[in-house]
């Protein structure tokens, strides 16, 4: 790990000591930005209670511009987790602008599936120090993908859009015969592909209103998912999202108001998997494979009060709830609730203190799932 | 399911249609980079302060940014115009 952290530090150092001595601006520009978080969480998980500082998270982004067409862009990862330092590569990836309408990335980049991942999943961006259900490990969401993507945006007659459509390695499917518990499951984190398709997918968002307050987005995702060879080679899915957005400045509450959702659907051909019982003996099983998650989140922050110290609170509040397939090892039905108090440092650095409250049945348990997580979060942008 | 999809997208596609009209186009694109700065950062998160950034960086940003919230060449322009004037 060293090895990765030291020559990060020794060129933050560098571009900086060159940054100095050189005032006159150089056509190509390096900047490390990025975020992190520190914490505190106590769990009551079915009358388990434990707490614990957690893990401080650092995620460097190194943004390199060639020109102003061509940028190199990567986003690392960096995390304290059970004693051992985990790392991950969120997203690495070329960027070219071809004219004003389009854009061409290649590489690995976040995908354009609905906002969340994309453009809210950062902790000093995300309101709560959590995402939402669907997301994330064990979520039915893809958060990025390796192959090339082609994005923009447009004005049309007073009402914008944007769109981004991509080809990727895709998703690919667990078919059980390592982990029977995960038969079905979809896993979206493929450097290489498992099969010759390739995913298609993308997402088109429109802001009806001219001050941009209110986005609707819809996505959509579809690829063979299938190990070729085997016999899920013609397994298929087919993934949508649709999106929602307002923020607006409401001058008769006095403050902003932000509201966001997302609801995802996830549908996988119908395949044979083998359950292996406690004897040896093997039995065949199949189940619908159609999964879908929801968020919606409400927001206020009192910009416009008269004592700084509210100004800079925020109240948050967000439900969402994850359904997976019945007759799967891994059904679920659950739902989450969680509250917020928001304090802003600065427009890029806040304490937020959450408690939320996780009910439902399934998951790799396969019971009852009941817990209750407080937590106080300290993110910052840099 | 195959019918919510259907409805959704020619509703999206009515509701674009009527939303478009040459009195809004002229409204959205004399919309200044203070305006524009004001409006769109926050739509994800807290509008930035200028003063964070010099010229430079505020260049590479913009790049960053214009890509990763899909926005348009001329608003990216002026936002990032702006934001190189006031630090």
């Amino acid at each position: 790990m060293k090895r990765i952290i030291l020559p990060l530090i020794a060129m933050f150092f560098v571009s900086n000591l060159v940054a100095q001595q050189d005032s006159k601006p150089s056509k190509t520009q390096f900047m490390i930005r990025g975020y992190g978080s520190a914490g505190f969480q106590a769990l009551n998980d079915e009358g388990e209670k434990e707490s614990s500082f957690n893990n401080g998270t650092f995620a460097p982004i190194i943004l390199f511009k060639f020109s102003d067409k061509f940028m190199f862009e990567t986003e690392m990862e960096f995390a304290y987790e059970n004693g051992e330092l985990e790392t991950a590569l969120e997203y690495a990836n070329a960027m070219y602008t071809v004219n004003k309408y389009i854009t061409i990335r290649a590489g690995k980049f976040l995908l354009p599936y609905g906002t969340f991942m994309e453009r809210l999943h950062p902790s000093w961006i995300n309101k709560l120090s959590s995402v939402p259900l669907g997301f994330g490990h064990d979520g039915i969401t893809p958060s990025s993908g390796v192959g090339v993507e082609l994005r923009g945006a447009f004005i049309l007659n007073g009402s914008r859009f944007n769109y981004a459509l991509y080809s990727t390695n895709g998703p690919t499917l667990n078919d059980g015969n390592d982990e029977p518990e995960e038969a079905g499951i979809l896993h979206f984190d493929n450097y290489e592909d498992n099969n010759k398709n390739k995913s298609v997918g993308g997402r088109i968002g429109f802001l009806p209103f001219t001050d941009s307050s209110t986005e609707v987005g819809f996505s959509f995702l579809n690829a063979k998912v299938g190990d070729k060879d085997s016999n899920y080679k013609d397994v298929s899915s087919n993934l949508i999202a649709y999106d929602f957005s307002f923020v607006k400045k409401v001058n008769s509450l006095g403050g902003i108001i932000d509201i966001k959702a997302q609801y995802n659907t996830s549908v996988t051909d119908d395949a044979n998997y083998i359950e292996v019982h406690e004897d040896g003996d093997e039995e065949e099983y199949t189940f619908e494979n159609s999964s879908d998650s929801f968020y919606a989140q409400l927001s206020f922050k009192p910009t416009m009060s008269a004592s700084n110290f509210l100004k800079n609170i925020e109240l948050v509040g967000r439900y969402s709830e994850l359904n997976t397939p019945e007759g799967a090892e891994w059904e679920s039905n659950v739902n989450q609730t969680a509250f917020g108090v928001n304090y802003w440092l600065s427009w890029r650095s806040a304490i937020k203190v959450n408690y939320q409250i996780t009910d439902g049945t399934g998951g790799h348990g396969g019971g009852r799932i009941d817990n209750k997580i407080f937590t106080i979060q300290w993110a910052f942008g840099i | 399911m195959k019918t919510f999809k259907i409805v959704s997208i020619i509703g999206f596609i009515s509701f674009a249609t009527i939303s478009c009209s040459p009195e809004r186009a002229t409204i959205v694109q004399g919309k200044s980079g203070v305006q524009l700065w004001s409006e769109t950062c926050m739509r994800c998160h807290n509008t930035p302060s200028p003063a964070d950034f010099n010229d430079a960086d505020w260049s590479t940003i913009e790049m960053h940014m214009r890509v990763r919230a899909n926005l348009t060449a001329d608003e990216s322009k002026k936002i990032f115009d702006f934001l190189r004037s006031a630090n």
